[in-house]
């Protein structure tokens, strides 16, 4: 079986300066619509998944159900690319690994969420290693929602991975080079990777890297279809 | 009544439990002058809804067997078929769909779409019903009739379009307003069964505007008349109706109604929609397997004057006798007309013909094609096709699940268990998820079915009906057993002492199954074992499957290979070498390493969301894995997966857990390995319970 982890997309943090995002720490994967930013997104969850990491998935947008069948059509994916020979049991040890928190409806409030979480780890021992939050709004969101989450980060000791919506159109760029949407918030955001597609493929690449300058020409190369690293 | 087969409409209604299903009915029955006075479902007159017609049903406020009856409306029959709310009796809702041109889908106000509504969306899907929902109870405390249109698009995929607006909400709710009419409708009288038209109330006129604007954008997308009319601004009423109709009969469009059945609110509207935008049998297109043609699928006619094609789809013992319940797809059937039944080819002749209207009857000479009607006294089991006998026609069958769970029941006397024995006899015709066997080694007679209240209610009903009295042993789960590896047999039936001889050598290997199917692969080479005996060496390891050797349980399936044998000139024989297979599969399986797999269920708890930490803590005593949690206002839905043999009384933990909050489904998802210790344990009481030491 090949190694997840040589082509999953957080290979691109091997150039960043602390090779990964860290517990506490808020990162961002930017794209615009229609790139594949929820497909690469759940590609994170599942580098994490590899390593027998525990993460909470907080859609604000699809059902559990949807969300779940994401997850087994990247799966079998998957399960193709790496030529898995013990599928049944890794499928098992994700599914127990992953837990989908879904709030309908604009019904999510970090308050709520936090309240979900304090359950998860005190009534079923569900200590998850990341949070991954697709379907936030950032162009909407106010700085005491990003605030909140680092908190959040901080008081459970996880890692959180957002999807972020960008704009062809919208260019704005900070002073510190950080583009929209988000520039208004940069500083509380530790690890920001935008998905580029180009006429000679789709890139990965890094915009910023802690409180570190980014290297020159960090990123990878992207399969267009299962967004997975091409070596 | 109209004999034309247009102004028919067969429609089902379909929701999760106590989202008013029979309420409604009742009130439709009541407004098609079908009945004369409305009772509720939990009557406080004693005398309960008409639908739930079984004496248990009125006392546990639930519907289970889907009662058929029909009414007319502006010049249509309409035949309806009540089905269950509770996930037990699935088996029934899916017979309904079976048999039905459309549904009403009605949801609560409060409770918007909730895990059984997804179930039965799903189940209607799979049949291709084309639906129109109710937005029930909007005068509950907590309703949004919008929330729930958000939700019949966002969890349920429907294009779903509002074609009114409530006036008022909860315990001010007074009528609705129509965006086709632009009217508002009141509904007087001391049954509402007078309406009054009046000018929308100003407060809700932009609102209404708004609605008919996102109406009329969702319509036009089927007809390219409205569209042009709603440029040239001369929409009329009739163009909104014929591109609403088609979209719903598309199942590209659903449209939603509102009101509160019990407070005699909406229903008259939701009458003229079934006659409006949903499909008469011509408008539906059927499908019979041709089994003189290798099972060939055939379109079939609805033209009264072609070979008949009718489904039985249910049967029910009533004071009239054994009904059967047909649904005409093609042809006519008449008083006198010989009927062949496809599976056994055997005739009857159609003595009376009935229509039924819950449990009482109303005798006709007569019926087409898109009818649904009832034979007296005809032996045939449910799913049975019965044709003219000029076709060998079957209509597709019945996706029927596995039974999960079995209980022992004991007869208290000689005359119960004659009683009892006749009760097993009829339920097993009517209901395709209720088997009955008897256990062997210990004697006893064993039900099974699709979860404790399924056979809870099977269990009344042989006090009730049959006068039955019986004891209940514990439920007991349905274990499977399994091979995890692979294993090689070389095994020599020989009996050469006196007699007859026998003698088969068989020799292979088994391996599991990834499907979970039993699989049988002759590799034999240079005749070692003669082709003729190859099925008898089948039909042994086959036989070996019905009970394992670790708990006695089924084997869900493995896959055999022979490869080598031996046979004897004269004292081979089929049988020789049927034991030979069972010796063969005995020597091996051990060695295959055998598993136990128990059911493990789907089971989804809505409660408010205050209790989800209640909740979930309960999923997880019961060695449950929680998938997902999803709020939605102040609901919380909690999707798990939890093992059926931990699910024992699960309904009065979870009343207590949350003050009754909260409701739970469940459904079968598949087998799983048992954890060894729990394997180690179940091994012993289940093998301590063979050898007589029953627990």
């Amino acid at each position: 079986m090949h190694d997840f982890i040589e082509i999953s997309p957080l290979k691109l943090l091997e150039m960043s300066s602390r090779k990964e995002l860290g517990r506490g720490k808020l990162g961002v994967l930017m794209a615009r619509a229609g790139v594949g930013k929820t497909a690469c997104l759940i590609n994170i969850a599942f580098d994490k998944l590899f390593r027998g990491e525990k993460l909470v998935h907080i859609s604000l947008e699809d059902t559990p159900e949807k969300v779940t069948s994401y997850y087994n059509v990247i799966f079998y994916d998957l399960v193709k690319a790496l030529n898995m020979k013990n599928e049944t049991e890794n499928k098992m040890l994700f599914d127990r690994n992953r837990m989908i928190l879904a709030y309908m409806n604009k019904s999510f409030e970090i308050r709520r969420l936090k309240e979900n979480l304090k359950t998860l780890v005190d009534k079923i021992e569900f200590l998850p290693d990341s949070l991954i939050v697709d379907g936030l709004d950032f162009e909407n969101a106010g700085r005491d929602i990003f605030e909140g989450f680092k908190e959040l980060a901080s008081d459970f000791n996880v890692e959180i991975w957002f999807s972020a919506l960008s704009h062809r159109h919208i260019t704005d760029v900070n002073e510190r080079g950080i583009p929209y949407p988000c520039n208004r918030m940069d500083d509380l955001l530790n690890i920001i990777i935008q998905l580029q597609p180009t006429q000679s493929g789709v890139f990965l690449k890094l915009i910023k890297d802690h409180d570190s300058p980014v290297m020159p020409d960090a990123s990878v190369r992207l399969d267009p279809n299962t967004f997975l690293v091409i070596n | 009544m109209s004999e034309e087969i247009q102004y028919i409409r067969n429609i089902g209604i379909s929701a999760h439990i106590d989202s008013g299903k029979t309420t409604l009915t009742e009130r439709i029955l009541y407004y098609t002058k079908r009945i004369f006075a409305v009772h509720e479902v939990k009557g406080k007159d004693g005398v309960g809804a008409t639908m739930d017609s079984m004496e248990l049903e009125r006392e546990r406020g639930i519907t289970i067997s889907s009662a058929a009856t029909y009414c007319e409306w502006n010049n249509h029959t309409i035949n309806i078929i009540d089905t269950p709310g509770h996930v037990d009796f699935t088996i029934e809702v899916e017979r309904a769909l079976r048999v039905l041109d459309s549904s009403i889908l009605v949801l609560c106000a409060v409770g918007g779409v909730q895990s059984q509504t997804i179930t039965v969306d799903r189940q209607m899907n799979r049949y291709k019903v084309p639906r129109i929902a109710f937005i029930n109870k909007c005068d509950r405390a907590g309703a949004n009739p919008r929330r729930v249109a958000e939700q019949l698009r966002t969890r349920l995929n429907h294009n779903a379009v509002l074609m009114q607006l409530p006036i008022g909400l909860e315990g001010d709710l007074t009528g609705v307003v129509d965006l086709v009419s632009m009217k508002a409708i009141y509904f007087e009288g001391p049954y509402g069964e007078e309406l009054r038209s009046d000018e929308i109330p100003d407060y809700l006129l932009d609102d209404a505007k708004a609605a008919r604007e996102y109406l009329l954008d969702a319509a036009s997308m089927f007809s390219d008349k409205l569209m042009e009319a709603v440029l040239e601004e001369n929409v009329s009423a009739g163009l909104i109706h014929d591109a609403v109709r088609r979209g719903t009969i598309s199942r590209e469009l659903t449209p939603v109604f509102l009101g509160a059945a019990y407070k005699n609110i909406g229903v008259q509207p939701i009458l003229d929609a079934v006659t409006l935008y949903l499909p008469s049998p011509m408008d539906v297109e059927n499908v019979a397997l041709d089994l003189g043609n290798d099972g060939k699928e055939i379109t079939l006619t609805s033209e009264p004057a072609a070979p008949l094609v009718a489904l039985a789809f249910k049967l029910e013992v009533t004071p009239y006798g054994q009904l059967t319940y047909l649904r005409i797809y093609q042809g006519s059937i008449k008083k006198g007309d010989d009927l062949v039944n496809t599976r056994d080819r055997k005739k009857i002749k159609v003595g009376r013909l009935a229509r039924m209207h819950a449990d009482k009857m109303e005798e006709i000479s007569m019926a087409r094609a898109g009818d649904i009607v009832t034979l007296f006294g005809v032996d045939c089991f449910s799913g049975d096709t019965f044709t003219d006998g000029s076709l060998r026609y079957a209509m597709t069958s019945i996706f029927v699940p596995e039974p999960v769970i079995s209980l022992s029941v004991s007869p208290k006397d000689n005359q119960s268990e004659i009683k009892m024995a006749k009760a097993i006899h009829r339920f097993v015709r009517e209901d395709p998820t209720f088997r009955s066997y008897v256990d062997h080694e210990s004697g006893e007679n064993i039900i099974s079915g699709m979860g404790e209240l399924h056979l809870e209610i099977y269990v009344e009903r042989m006090k009730r009906e049959f006068g039955a009295e019986v004891e209940t042993g514990m439920p007991q789960v349905s274990y499977r057993e399994a091979i995890s590896g692979k294993a090689e047999f070389n095994y020599i039936h020989k009996k050469q002492t006196g007699g007859a001889g026998q003698y088969g050598r068989v020799a292979g290997f088994m391996e599991p199954s990834e499907e979970g199917v039993y699989e049988f692969i002759d590799s034999i080479k240079g005749g070692a074992i003669p082709t003729e005996y190859i099925p008898a060496i089948d039909k042994g390891f086959k036989s070996c499957l019905k009970k394992g050797r670790l708990i006695g349980f089924p084997v869900l399936g493995m896959k055999i290979t022979i490869n080598d044998g031996q046979f004897h000139a004269v004292d081979s024989s089929e049988l020789a070498f049927t034991h030979a297979a069972v010796g063969a599969f005995n020597q091996a399986y051990f060695k295959a390493k055998p598993i136990i797999l128990e059911p493990i269920m789907k089971v989804s708890v809505e409660s408010p969301s205050e209790f989800q930490g209640n909740v979930m803590a309960s999923i997880n005593q019961r060695r449950g894995i929680i998938v997902s949690s999803a709020e939605d206002g102040v609901f919380t839905a909690v999707d798990s997966e939890v093992p059926l043999a931990e699910m024992f009384g699960y309904a009065t933990t979870l009343r207590s857990l949350t003050q009754g909050k909260a409701e739970f489904t469940m459904e079968f998802s598949r087998y799983q390995k048992v954890p060894e210790s729990i394997a180690e344990k179940l091994k012993e009481t289940l093998v301590d319970r063979s050898k007589g030491g029953k627990k």
